[in-house]
């Protein structure tokens, strides 16, 4: 551990948890509006691992459906999708999914 | 405890209440009961004692009811209708009405049961919109 801060990124804790984690990055085909929002707040309650959703600087609990269009997130832009847990590779892709056939 | 949490939506205005109601459609899921009571007994503006307890009845699966109220007399009439006929499964909530239920239906969509969508509508009211 170096004792000068001349790096900008914050500490990086990877590998140092046993439960399994997971994480992918969708372009938006369309807007996070309402519809999409509700499938996704759906899904990621059917998941016993802790799920975030990031975009634009703030990050979410995707089960909470104004949370997730409180985001604002629009057609183009990327939403970061992590999980935490047992199932965080199949919450992921799941969620990931939704995300990436938004209509 | 076999079906979901029940939805009734109680307004001034009849259309209020089921536009209200076809945007849950769209959002929630078919397998949530979202009844509308919006309006009087003749279709003018105001609440209905008798609608809103219809509404209840036919929103009850057997997992509770939640009563969305839009405001005023929709509260009052709403909280006449539970005190002549107390139930522990069927709560009037205090939450914006619009996100309130958007958020009820979707956690009843998902499996949540009363107390968690009570909480799910609660919390609306602290959700940034923007």
């Amino acid at each position: 551990m170096s004792p000068n801060s001349d790096t900008p990124a914050a500490p990086d804790p990877v590998g140092t948890q046993d439960a399994p984690q997971a994480e992918v990055t969708v372009t938006l085909p369309a807007n996070l509006h309402a519809r999409p929002a509700g499938k996704l707040a759906q899904a990621a309650a059917r998941f016993d691992s802790t799920i975030r959703l990031e975009h634009g600087g703030r990050t979410i609990n995707p089960t909470g459906v104004l949370a997730v269009m409180g985001l604002g997130a629009t057609t183009g832009t990327t939403v970061r999708i992590t999980a935490d847990g047992a199932d965080a590779e199949a919450a992921v892709r799941s969620l990931a999914d939704i995300l990436a056939n938004a209509e | 405890m076999n079906g979901s949490v029940g939805i009734v939506l109680v307004s001034h205005s009849a259309e209020l209440a089921t536009g209200l109601g076809e945007l849950l459609a769209q959002i929630g899921s078919d397998t949530v009961p979202v009844v509308a009571a919006g309006g009087t007994d003749d279709g003018r503006i105001g609440t209905s004692y008798e609608l809103i307890a219809q509404a209840i009845t036919k929103a009850d699966q057997g997992a509770g009811v939640i009563v969305l109220p839009d405001l005023g007399s929709s509260v009052l009439t709403t909280r006449t209708v539970l005190d002549d006929h107390p139930r522990a499964d069927v709560t009037v909530v205090d939450a914006p009405f619009v996100e309130g239920a958007v958020a009820a239906v979707v956690t009843a969509a998902a499996g949540g049961d009363l107390d968690a969508v009570i909480t799910a509508a609660k919390e609306a009211r602290d959700v940034p919109k923007l």
